[in-house]
């Protein structure tokens, strides 16, 4: 690939990461604060094209009789490109000159003429069903706050209502000390999760798997790459498609969130609101 | 900026005339790269709709969605690293560079490895650096032992593990501990078996800085080759990984609670064909709930060291003779390690 190729496409890779850390495009594909370092790597992308197509530019013009001055300091082939795999414009290269550049144009077009969207009920739908949880430790979590119908992460929902179905009934966590809801089928007012006998404001996106309804969110890492599905099971939920995003307000039946159900906690849902897709799709 | 820096005694200053020829003859009748490159260009965007419409199948969405998520994850970091190579090239002399290592190879090798923790980022970042430690004369045993540990025993990738099992400080020094073996035991066995030739020529030339402003120009045109070069690479591995990420099945993670070996086997596998970034494994390592810890930690051992994306970015930088005896070997090694690592800092297989 050419000097001058290889510039443009920079160019443009360096302006793909620009215009999505520009705008909210980027939380589709990596975590919110990835963007300075999106910012960041887009200007030196362009930078170091600009600068090197000017340089080239001005070199060419500044020695336009490069063949007829073998000798002349300002060759074109003495531009020494450290490297040398990518000397000046049309320079022609004893050795093979690398086609690998030319992928760098696939997350180019994909960015500005696909930009595809993030992650959704697809990806749950193909993962195994049940959450991942952890249940080795104490999560210590905070009160939830009194009063209200509090906003709870969908993560941190499944992560409390485990806890609270686990040490409700003896079960994995090894320290049935805490909360202290043993006996009394997790519901307990005590239990450590504080969601017995409380509504809380859920935010996701429903997915139809099984005859089950299902509530869901991706949690991500780092990028997409590493989504994980978070999911609760509503009862008496809307009847809307797949992919739908809901605001709902939902009390989490005592006893589900077990082993034997994959840590999915059930819910029965009092209310529920159909939203557009957040900018943020993705819990952290 | 009348006089040009010539920094290099490139080969081909040798012939400029011959050169110089060359390409009269063949300008006339080649079509250049910035043409197909238009015409690539235009046909995307003339086929913009029948573009999306192939894009709506589930799986092939998700392939896509993922691919650009690893390639705009990774591309600071290799931004990072290309940036270092050029400093490394217009600044730091074979001297310098040599006296920061002990002379014995073998010493080197565990000091490099140790050098890793200073490069935080993923495995992206080390890559070109390692490649312009080599072409500035570091050993290659030393520098593919930096390569190795970079990404995975820097503060960052330490902390994060730290917060991914809370409450188990034993998989933080596991982690460590293994990786950084991994990364000394693949030094000292270049030492031993390597040759010199298997890895590609161009990786040892060397770049003579110059001085005064022409260094800028030096890092510059280092860092702009670099990524060029290694930015192709890394797409080939994030597209490798998004497809691997869609087809490998979730059911392979299912049924292997009790099988200890068969976990460590599956989960080595699964590091290398998923490609994840060595900040974030160690969360889905953790959200992996019914494993035992001994396979999840070899996953986080593996992941950093060998992968569908590292062996793209290595064939590409370092040969293709070279990485397909590093990687399988480096699989191996890092397997190993992590094992023997799990079973002494976690105390026993749990």
């Amino acid at each position: 690939m050419r000097r001058d190729t290889q510039n443009v496409l920079l160019v443009l890779l360096g302006g793909a990461l620009v215009k999505i850390a520009a705008t909210d495009l980027y939380l589709r594909y990596v975590k919110p604060g990835n963007r300075w370092y999106l910012l960041a790597a887009g200007t030196v992308i362009l930078l170091l094209a600009v600068v090197s197509l000017v340089r080239d530019a001005r070199l060419v013009r500044s020695a336009p009789a490069t063949s007829a001055t073998p000798a002349g300091h300002g060759t074109v082939a003495g531009l020494g490109a450290p490297a040398t795999v990518g000397t000046l414009a049309g320079h022609h290269h004893e050795h093979r000159e690398p086609h690998s550049p030319w992928l760098l144009i696939l997350p180019v077009l994909a960015i500005f003429l696909v930009a595809p969207p993030a992650l959704g009920a697809d990806s749950v739908q193909r993962a195994a069903p049940g959450n991942s949880v952890s249940t080795s430790s104490d999560p210590g979590f905070p009160p939830l706050p009194t009063g209200g119908v509090p906003e709870l992460r969908l993560s941190d929902f499944v992560a409390r209502a485990v806890w609270d179905g686990s040490s409700g009934t003896g079960g994995s966590s090894g320290s049935g000390g805490s909360g202290g809801a043993g006996g009394s089928g997790g519901s307990g007012a005590g239990g450590a999760g504080g969601l017995a006998g409380r509504d809380v404001t859920l935010t996701g996106f429903v997915v139809h798997r099984a005859g089950a309804a299902e509530l869901a969110r991706l949690v991500i890492t780092c990028c997409a790459a590493d989504a994980r599905p978070m999911v609760v099971r509503m009862t008496d939920a809307p009847d809307v498609p797949s992919g739908t995003w809901l605001r709902v307000r939902a009390r989490l039946l005592p006893g589900s969130a077990t082993v034997a159900d994959g840590y999915t906690p059930s819910v029965r849902v009092a209310d529920a609101v159909a939203i557009p897709e957040p900018a943020e799709a993705y819990e952290y | 900026m009348s006089t040009v820096p010539s920094p290099t005694s490139s080969p081909t200053d040798a012939a400029p005339a011959r050169t110089a020829v060359t390409r009269r003859s063949t300008s006339r009748l080649r079509v250049t790269s910035l043409q197909v490159f238009c015409a690539v260009l235009g046909a995307a965007l003339l086929l913009r709709g029948q573009l999306a419409e192939a894009l709506d199948g589930s799986a092939v969405r998700i392939a896509a969605t993922v691919f650009v998520a690893v390639c705009v994850q990774a591309l600071p970091f290799l931004v990072l690293g290309v940036l270092l190579s050029g400093l490394i090239a217009a600044f730091v002399s074979p001297a310098a560079l040599g006296r920061l290592l002990p002379r014995r190879a073998a010493l080197a090798v565990p000091m490099a490895g140790l050098a890793g923790a200073v490069l935080p980022g993923c495995e992206c970042a080390s890559v070109p650096v390692a490649r312009r430690l080599i072409g500035q004369g570091l050993p290659d045993s030393a520098a593919l032992a930096f390569l190795l540990a970079a990404p995975a025993i820097n503060p960052v990738v330490l902390v994060a593990t730290a917060v991914a099992f809370p409450g188990e400080p034993g998989m933080v020094l596991a982690r460590f501990s293994g990786s950084l073996a991994t990364a000394v035991v693949m030094g000292w066995l270049w030492n031993r078996f390597g040759r010199a030739e298997w890895i590609a020529e161009r990786v040892r030339r060397r770049v003579h800085p110059g001085s005064g402003g022409a260094r800028w120009w030096v890092f510059l045109d280092t860092a702009r080759h670099d990524l060029v070069a290694a930015g192709g690479f890394l797409v080939l591995g994030g597209l490798t990984s998004a497809v691997l990420n869609v087809a490998v099945p979730s059911s392979w993670l299912t049924g292997l609670a009790g099988h200890l070996v068969l976990g460590i086997v599956v989960m080595a596998l699964l590091a290398v064909v998923l490609a994840l970034c060595s900040e974030a494994d160690a969360f889905v390592a953790a959200s992996l709930g019914a494993l035992p810890l001994l396979p999840r930690l070899v996953f986080l051992v593996v992941g950093p060291a060998v992968d569908v994306k590292l062996f793209a970015l290595q064939s590409g930088t370092f040969g293709r003779g070279f990485a397909l005896r590093f990687a399988p070997t480096t699989l191996l090694v890092a397997t190993v390690c992590g094992t023997a690592a799990g079973l002494l800092a976690l105390g026993g297989a749990r």
